[in-house]
C-alpha cells in the first residue's frame, strides 16, 4: 500500500485521483494523516502546494520530521512532489531561513532569471539533461511537464540531479537519492506523461 | 515548391498547415507522413498479427458473439468483415448506424456481402426530424454538419456491445493513416474508446451539450432522442472491459490493396464521389455518402484542401505517385462545388449566402475562401435518387 | 523552454456552460461535466470555470461541479465568480481546483488578498482585472461586479499595484473584444506583460488561430484564454497547439 502524506498543505485529492486512473490501482493508495502509521506503507509520497516555512511548520508540529527520517532510513521509497520535493533538501531561504528534511543535501532558492522572464515559473516545461532512473523511464526529453513555483532546488552534489528544465537557464526539475525521489513538476496534473512517471513509482524497487 | 495560394504544405503529400494536427518539421515534411515511414519501416507486424490472434481466441466462443462489427458498407467495413471471416471463422454481430444518406452501391453492396458472408445485422436509423436539427446546430457552432454521423457511428456500436454484453469491438482504418491524433510511433493500438470520442469525434459538442443547444421553450426537445448520440456509461464499460480496436492496428492498413480483393472476393462495387475524378478513386473511398460532395466542399472553404488533396497525400504516402504529381493534381481537380449541397440547404433550411456566411466566421488562417468560383462538380448519376425536402428558401 | 499556454474560459449559469459577447447575450454551450470531459481527452493546457451568477445556490453548483472535474481530470484548473473570503478559497481549493480567480473583491480590499497570498500560497492566486475603454476620456476603466460597475481605475496602474500583493498571476479581460472573435487587445496586453514581473493571462476576443499568434508575437503574455473560440468555430485545444507549433510558437507537446 502506497501512503500520500496529509499534513495539512497540497490537493491530496489530485495525486489520488491520478493514482485511480493508473489501471485502476484505487485500493493501492490511500491518504493517511497520522505520522505514527508511516511504517505500514510500502511507498510514500510527500505533495505540497506554498510556502516552505509554513510546510516544515506543519511537518514539526505533527512528528513528521523524526517518522519520514526513519522512514526513508529503512530504504523503501519516498516521492516528493513540488514542496513535497523541496521540503527534502537541507534548508530554504524563502521568508528567512528554515531547516528542511535534509534527506538531499542543498538548499531552496529564489529563482535568478532574466529580466524578460516571469515569476513564478508556471506553466508547461521539458525535461532535459534527463539521467537514467526508474522513474524517468518512458519519458521522453520533448514532453512538457506541469510547473508552478517561485523557488527551486539547488542540490550540493551534482549527480543528485536526475534532470532540469530550462528556463532561462538550467535549473533542477527531478532529484535523486537513493531510496529517494523528488520531482519540481506536478505529475498528477502532467496527463499523460505524469502517469508514467506515477506507474514507475508503483513499478520501483528501490 | 511554390504553392499558388498562400498555405504552407507538407513537401511530401502536399496537405497544407489547416489540415487538423499536422506539424511540420524543419526540412518541411510533416509528422503524419513520419507516421507513415514508421509504420512501413518500424512496426513489428508478425508480432501485431500475433497479438490479433491472442484477442481472437480470448474472446471466441464466449459471449453472445464473438464480437461486434461497426459497418457501413464502405470499402474498410466490408474489408474488416470480409478479413475477420475468412481468416479466423468468428461468428459476429454486425451494426450498422445509418445517417440517412446512404447510396444505392452501397446499399447493394451491403446486401451483397451480407448475404455471401451470412452474418447477423443490425440496422439502426436515427430520427430524422432530430437529424435536421442537429445538423444545422453543428454547422452553425462546428461548420461540420456530419455531427449526428461521426457521433453515432462511434458510439451506437459500443452501445449494442454492452447491450449484447460483447466486449471486442473492430472498427477498421486506424487514425494514423491520415491525422496525428493516433500515429502508428508512439500510439501501438489504435481505440476507439471514449477518449478517443471526446476527443475527436464529439466536434467538442456531446449528446448532453447538444440536448441543450437545440432544446427550445417553444421546440422543446426529448432527451432521449439525443441518446442515438450518446456514449454508454464508463462504469458499465469498464464492467465489460470494452476493447474496441482498430484492425488497422493489427494488420497493415493497404487501400488500395483492400479494396481489389473485396471486388475479387464479394463483388463489391465502386462509385462516382462527387468532385473527385474516377481515376483518382479507384479504391472506393468515401462512396457511402450522398452529402460527401457538400461535406467536402465545406472543408474546402474552411481550409482551403479537400478530398481530392486527402486522397492524393495517401497517395504520396504509399508510393503511388510523386509529390509534384500530387501538387498538380490537388490544383486541377479539388474544390469543386457541389450538386449535393442544395440539397442539404433544403434539409436545413438555408440559402447559399447564409451558408458562406456562416463558413466565413469560421475559416481557418491562414486560408481565404473564394465563394465565387466557377469550378463545379459533376453530378454523379444517382443524383435524383436523393431524398429531397423540396424546402428551398428563395 | 517554458511553453505558451492556451485557456478554454468556461461560464457557468444556472449549471449549464454559456457564452456571451460584451457580458451579455449569453448563449448555452453545453453541460459542464461533459464539457470539462472533453477538453480532457483533448490534454488541454488548463482550464479555467467562471461563475458568473456568484449566488450561494451557483457556489453550490459550482463546488458540485469542481469536485466532479477534479475526479474526471488531471488537468490545472482555476475557479472563479465571487470570491470574498479566505473560507470561499479553502473551499474552492477543498474541492480540487489548482487556483483562484479573484476580481471584485481584489478590487475592494487588498488585505483580502495579501491574507490569501499568505494562506495559500502566491501560486494560488490570479488576480482578474475587467475593463472597458471610455470614449470621453479616451482612456481604458476598470469594471467590476461582472462589467456592471465602472471605476476610476486604470487597467495597467492597477496591475502593478496587484503585482505588488505578490500574487501569483494577472489575467486581463476586455469587455469590449468580449465574444467578438476580432482579436485581442495587443497594445494594453503588451504593455502590461512587458511591464511586470509576474506572467499574464490575455482573455477577450480571440475568434482563429492567428489572434492567438499574433498575441504570442507580439506580446510576452504568458497564456491566452478563450472562449468563443472553442465553442464557435471548427477549433480545439490540440488543433490549437499544432497550428501555433506550425508557426513556430513553443507549444506544450504530449508525446
Amino acid at each position: 500500500m502506497i501512503g500520500i502524506i496529509d499534513y495539512g498543505l497540497g490537493n491530496l485529492s489530485s495525486v489520488l485521483n491520478a493514482f485511480k486512473r493508473i489501471n485502476d490501482k484505487e485500493d493501492e493508495v490511500e491518504v493517511f494523516s497520522n505520522s505514527e502509521e508511516i511504517k505500514n506503507y510500502s511507498k510514500i509520497i510527500l505533495p505540497g502546494v506554498g510556502s516552505f516555512k509554513a510546510g516544515m511548520d506543519l511537518l514539526n508540529n505533527r512528528n513528521w520530521v523524526p517518522e519520514i527520517k526513519n522512514y526513508v532510513e529503512t530504504g523503501k521509497p519516498l516521492l516528493g512532489i513540488c514542496l513535497g520535493m523541496q521540503l527534502l533538501f537541507s534548508k530554504s531561504e524563502e521568508e528567512g531561513l528554515s531547516n528542511g528534511l535534509n534527506l538531499i543535501s542543498g538548499t531552496v532558492n529564489k529563482m535568478k532569471i532574466d529580466k524578460n522572464l516571469k515569476l513564478p515559473h508556471v506553466g508547461w516545461n521539458n525535461l532535459i539533461n534527463k539521467k537514467k532512473h526508474p522513474l524517468l523511464e518512458n519519458i521522453k526529453e520533448e514532453i512538457d511537464f506541469y510547473f508552478v513555483h517561485s523557488y527551486s532546488c539547488v542540490p550540493d552534489k551534482m549527480e543528485d540531479i536526475k534532470a532540469e528544465f530550462f528556463y532561462g537557464k538550467n535549473f533542477t526539475a527531478c532529484v535523486g537519492r537513493e531510496n529517494v525521489f523528488g520531482t519540481q513538476f506536478h505529475p498528477e496534473k502532467s496527463m499523460p506523461s505524469g502517469m508514467v512517471l506515477l506507474k514507475n513509482f508503483i513499478d520501483w524497487k528501490a | 515548391m511554390q504553392n499558388k495560394d498562400n498555405l504552407k504544405r507538407c513537401n511530401k503529400c502536399q496537405l497544407p498547415e489547416t489540415y487538423e494536427t499536422i506539424e511540420f518539421d524543419s526540412k518541411g515534411g510533416c509528422n503524419i507522413c513520419a507516421s507513415a515511414t514508421f509504420k512501413n519501416a518500424k512496426i513489428d507486424w508478425e508480432d501485431r498479427k500475433k497479438q490479433l490472434d491472442k484477442i481472437i481466441e480470448e474472446n471466441r466462443n464466449k459471449y453472445s458473439y464473438d464480437c461486434i462489427i461497426p459497418f457501413s458498407g464502405g470499402k474498410d467495413s466490408v474489408f474488416t468483415l470480409n478479413y475477420l471471416i475468412k481468416e479466423y471463422k468468428i461468428k459476429p454481430l454486425v451494426v450498422r448506424f445509418n445517417h440517412g444518406f446512404i447510396r444505392k452501391t452501397v446499399q447493394d453492396n451491403v446486401h451483397t456481402t451480407l448475404k455471401k458472408l451470412g452474418v447477423d445485422f443490425i440496422d439502426f436509423t436515427p430520427n430524422w426530424k432530430i437529424v435536421k436539427k442537429v445538423m444545422l446546430e453543428a454547422f452553425k457552432r462546428k461548420t461540420d454538419f456530419c455531427w449526428h454521423c461521426h457521433t453515432g457511428i462511434y458510439s451506437y456500436p459500443i452501445r449494442v456491445a454492452l447491450m449484447y454484453k460483447v466486449p471486442l469491438i473492430f472498427y477498421g482504418e486506424p487514425l494514423g493513416e491520415f491525422s496525428n491524433y493516433y500515429d502508428y510511433e508512439s500510439d501501438k493500438i489504435d481505440l476507439e474508446n471514449e477518449e478517443k470520442f471526446l476527443m475527436l469525434r464529439t466536434l467538442g459538442i456531446t449528446a448532453e451539450d447538444m440536448h441543450g443547444m437545440i432544446n427550445k421553450s417553444d421546440d422543446p426537445v426529448d432527451i432521449r432522442d439525443l441518446s442515438p448520440y450518446t456514449y454508454p456509461d464508463t462504469e458499465e464499460l469498464k464492467k465489460l472491459k470494452y476493447n474496441p480496436v482498430c484492425l488497422g492496428s493489427f494488420i497493415p492498413w493497404d487501400h488500395h490493396k483492400n479494396t481489389k480483393l473485396i471486388k475479387k472476393e464479394l463483388g463489391w462495387k465502386n462509385d462516382e464521389l462527387e468532385g473527385v475524378p474516377d481515376e483518382l478513386n479507384e479504391h472506393g473511398e468515401k462512396i457511402e455518402c450522398f452529402m460527401q460532395g457538400t461535406r467536402d466542399y465545406v472543408k474546402y472553404l474552411k481550409r482551403g484542401y479537400s478530398r481530392v488533396s486527402q486522397i492524393n497525400s495517401l497517395n504520396v504516402r504509399n508510393n503511388r505517385m510523386t509529390p509534384e504529381e500530387a501538387k498538380k493534381s490537388n490544383e486541377k481537380f479539388d474544390g469543386r462545388k457541389p450538386p449535393s449541397m442544395e440539397v442539404f440547404l433544403e434539409y436545413v433550411g438555408l440559402t447559399e449566402e447564409e451558408f458562406n456566411q456562416i463558413i466565413d466566421k469560421t475559416v481557418i488562417p491562414p486560408n481565404k475562401p473564394d465563394y465565387k468560383s466557377n469550378k463545379i462538380a459533376k453530378k454523379t448519376r444517382d443524383f435524383d435518387d436523393w431524398y429531397r425536402e423540396n424546402n428551398k428558401k428563395k | 523552454m517554458l511553453k505558451k499556454r492556451i485557456i478554454p474560459v468556461l461560464l457557468l449559469q444556472d449549471g449549464r456552460m454559456v457564452k456571451g459577447k460584451k457580458f451579455k447575450d449569453y448563449v448555452d454551450t453545453g453541460n459542464p461535466i461533459s464539457q470539462v470531459k472533453i477538453y480532457t481527452s483533448q490534454y488541454t493546457d488548463e482550464l479555467m470555470f467562471i461563475d458568473i451568477q456568484a449566488t450561494v445556490n451557483s457556489r453550490k453548483t459550482l463546488l458540485n461541479i469542481i469536485s466532479n472535474s477534479a475526479k474526471e481530470s488531471q488537468m490545472p484548473f482555476s475557479v472563479g465568480g465571487g470570491i470574498k473570503s479566505l473560507s470561499d478559497i479553502r473551499e474552492i481549493l477543498a474541492a480540487g481546483a489548482d487556483k483562484v480567480l479573484i476580481n471584485t473583491s481584489a478590487f475592494e480590499n487588498y488585505d483580502f488578498i495579501k491574507k490569501a497570498v499568505k494562506k495559500f500560497g502566491s501560486q494560488a492566486i490570479i488576480l482578474g482585472i475587467d475593463y472597458k475603454y471610455n470614449n470621453e476620456i479616451n482612456q481604458n476603466r476598470v469594471w467590476t461586479h461582472s462589467g456592471t460597475t465602472q471605476t476610476e481605475a486604470e487597467p495597467f496602474e492597477l496591475s502593478k499595484i496587484y503585482q505588488d500583493l505578490n500574487v501569483g498571476e494577472i489575467m486581463l479581460n476586455s469587455i469590449d473584444r468580449d465574444g467578438m472573435m476580432k482579436g485581442y487587445d495587443i497594445e494594453l496586453g503588451s504593455k502590461m506583460s512587458k511591464t511586470l514581473e509576474i506572467p499574464v493571462i490575455l482573455c477577450g476576443g480571440g475568434g482563429n488561430f492567428n489572434h492567438l499568434v499574433e498575441v504570442f508575437n507580439k506580446t510576452e503574455v504568458a497564456a491566452t484564454a478563450c472562449g468563443s473560440l472553442f465553442h464557435f468555430g471548427d477549433n480545439s485545444p490540440m488543433r490549437a497547439r499544432s497550428h501555433l507549433k506550425n508557426q513556430k510558437i513553443l507549444m506544450r507537446s504530449i508525446k
